[in-house]
C-alpha cells in the first residue's frame, strides 16, 4: 500500500486539476452563451440576403453563372472547419476521422483533392497526413471570428473555383444540435443549389403584384457581385455553427473531467483513511506491545 | 425614409434618412431619395452617405448588398463602419482590419512558440522517468 504521503500528493494534484477543469468549463460556458448570441445575430443577415438573391433571380430573367452550375469534377477542395486549441472532447478527431474515411472512400490520388484547413488542428492535421493545402499560413479560428481572419482564404477558393482551379468546394464541420450534441456535416458550398432561391420567390409571390427591381448597374453583374459574397456568407455561418460546437465540445469535456477528479479524490480519500487507520493500528499494537513487554 | 444597416454582428444603424447617397467601385456615385423605385446594388468596398438635414455621416462597407423596397433601405454588409467623414471612417476600417491581420499572425507565432515549449516540457517530464 502507498504511503500516507503519497496518496494525499495525489489527492491535492487531482484537487488542483479539477479546480483547472472546472474553471475551463465555466470559461467554455460562458463562451457557448456568447456563440449562440453570435449564430443568432448572423441570422437576419442571412435571410436578408438570400432574399435579396431571390428577388434577383426572380427578376433578372435567365441568369446563368458558374457558380450555379455544376460541371465534371476533377478536383475537389475540401475546407476543414476546426478548432485552434484542443481539449474539447471528440471535438476535432471527429472531424479528422468523417474526413479521412471520406478521403479513402473517394480519392485514392492526392492529386484529385486539396485541403483548406481552419484553425491550427485542422492545419496541423493536414500537415501530419499530408494532404496538399492551398494555404501556407495557419489560418486561425478565434472566439471572435470575423470575416477578415479568413479572407485570404475565401477569396483564393472564389477565385479558384471560377478559374476552373477546383470544380467543387466541400465543408467538414462540426454542426451544433445542442449542448450534448454535435455532429460532422460534410456539405458542398459549390456549386451552389439555386432552387431555394427560386421557391422562396413564388411563396412570397403573393399574386397582387411583383416588385419590379432596377439594378445597379445591372442584374448580371449584381448577381455576379452578389453570388461569392453569398458563399462567404454560408461558410461563416457554419464556422459559427462549428465554433458553439467546439464551446460545447469543450463545456461538456471540461464537466465529465471535473466529475472523473471528484471520483478520483473520493477513491483517493477512501485509501488514504485507510492508510491512517493501519497507521494508527501499527502504533497502537507497538505500544500494547511495548507495554505488555514491560510487564 | 428609414435605413437600416446590418451587419453579422447585428444591425449597426437603424435611422430615418433623408437621402443616400451610395459610392462604390466600379459603380459610380448615385443617390437614393424618397420614393425612389426598388432598387437592388452590390457595394464591393465603397461608402454610403447618409444625410438627414443638414447632417451627414458615412458607412464604409465592404461586401455588401442594398435593397431598396418602399423606402426602406437595407444594406448587409460583412463588414462596415460608421464616420463623419469618409476618409476617417474608411481609414479606421482599413487600420482595424490591418491591426486583426496582424494580431492574428502575433498570435500564430506565440501559439507555435508556446507549442514548441510545451512539447520541450513533455520530453523532459518523460526524460526524466526513465
Amino acid at each position: 500500500m502507498k504511503s500516507m504521503r503519497d496518496i494525499k500528493k495525489r489527492m491535492n494534484a487531482t484537487e488542483k486539476t479539477s479546480q483547472i477543469t472546472k474553471a475551463m468549463h465555466m470559461v467554455s460556458a460562458a463562451k457557448l452563451k456568447k456563440a449562440e448570441r453570435a449564430i443568432h445575430a448572423f441570422r437576419p443577415l442571412t435571410e436578408k440576403f438570400s432574399r435579396v438573391l431571390s428577388r434577383v433571380f426572380a427578376g433578372g430573367g435567365d441568369i446563368s453563372h458558374p457558380m450555379l452550375e455544376g460541371r465534371e469534377v476533377h478536383k475537389v477542395l475540401y475546407i476543414l472547419v476546426a478548432s485552434d486549441r484542443g481539449l474539447a472532447g471528440p471535438f476535432n478527431n471527429r472531424l479528422f476521422k468523417a474526413f479521412d474515411e471520406h478521403v479513402k472512400a473517394n480519392h485514392p490520388d492526392k492529386e484529385e483533392f486539396e485541403v483548406a484547413a481552419l484553425g491550427f488542428k485542422a492545419y496541423h492535421f493536414a500537415k501530419r497526413r499530408d494532404y496538399p493545402l492551398i494555404h501556407e499560413d495557419v489560418i486561425q479560428m478565434r472566439d471572435d471570428v470575423q470575416f477578415v481572419d479568413f479572407q485570404s482564404l475565401s477569396d483564393r477558393f472564389v477565385k479558384g473555383y471560377l478559374s476552373g482551379s477546383f470544380d467543387q468546394v466541400e465543408v467538414f464541420y462540426n454542426h451544433f444540435v445542442n449542448t450534448l450534441t454535435q455532429d460532422v456535416k460534410h456539405q458542398t458550398l459549390l456549386p451552389l443549389e439555386a432552387s431555394p432561391f427560386i421557391a422562396s420567390e413564388e411563396e412570397n409571390g403573393e399574386g397582387t403584384y411583383k416588385n419590379i427591381y432596377y439594378y445597379e448597374p445591372d442584374a448580371k453583374t449584381v448577381l455576379f457581385q452578389l453570388l461569392p459574397m453569398y458563399v462567404v456568407h454560408i461558410l461563416y455561418g457554419m464556422i459559427l455553427e462549428s465554433k458553439a460546437s467546439e464551446h460545447a465540445a469543450r463545456m461538456m469535456a471540461m464537466k465529465s473531467a471535473t466529475d472523473n477528479a471528484k471520483e478520483l479524490i473520493k477513491d483517493l480519500k477512501l485509501h488514504y483513511n485507510r492508510a491512517r487507520q493501519s497507521a494508527i493500528t501499527i502504533e497502537l499494537t507497538d505500544i500494547i506491545g511495548g507495554a505488555e513487554a514491560v510487564k | 425614409m428609414h435605413l437600416i444597416v446590418i451587419t453579422p454582428e447585428g444591425e449597426l444603424y437603424n435611422e430615418e434618412v433623408d437621402y443616400i447617397v451610395v459610392s462604390a467601385s466600379g459603380l459610380g456615385e448615385f443617390a437614393i431619395m424618397k420614393d425612389h423605385a426598388p432598387l437592388i446594388s452590390a457595394i464591393e468596398v465603397g461608402h454610403v452617405k447618409m444625410v438627414k438635414g443638414d447632417d451627414h455621416v458615412f458607412t464604409v462597407v465592404i461586401n455588401g448588398a442594398l435593397e431598396h423596397q418602399s423606402n426602406t433601405i437595407h444594406i448587409l454588409a460583412q463588414e462596415a463602419h460608421v464616420g463623419l467623414e469618409k476618409e476617417s471612417a474608411m481609414e479606421h476600417l482599413n487600420e482595424a482590419r490591418k491591426e486583426r491581420l496582424e494580431e492574428n499572425r502575433r498570435r500564430t507565432m506565440d501559439f507555435l512558440e508556446a507549442e514548441r515549449e510545451l512539447k520541450k516540457n513533455i520530453r523532459e517530464a518523460r526524460a526524466s522517468k526513465r
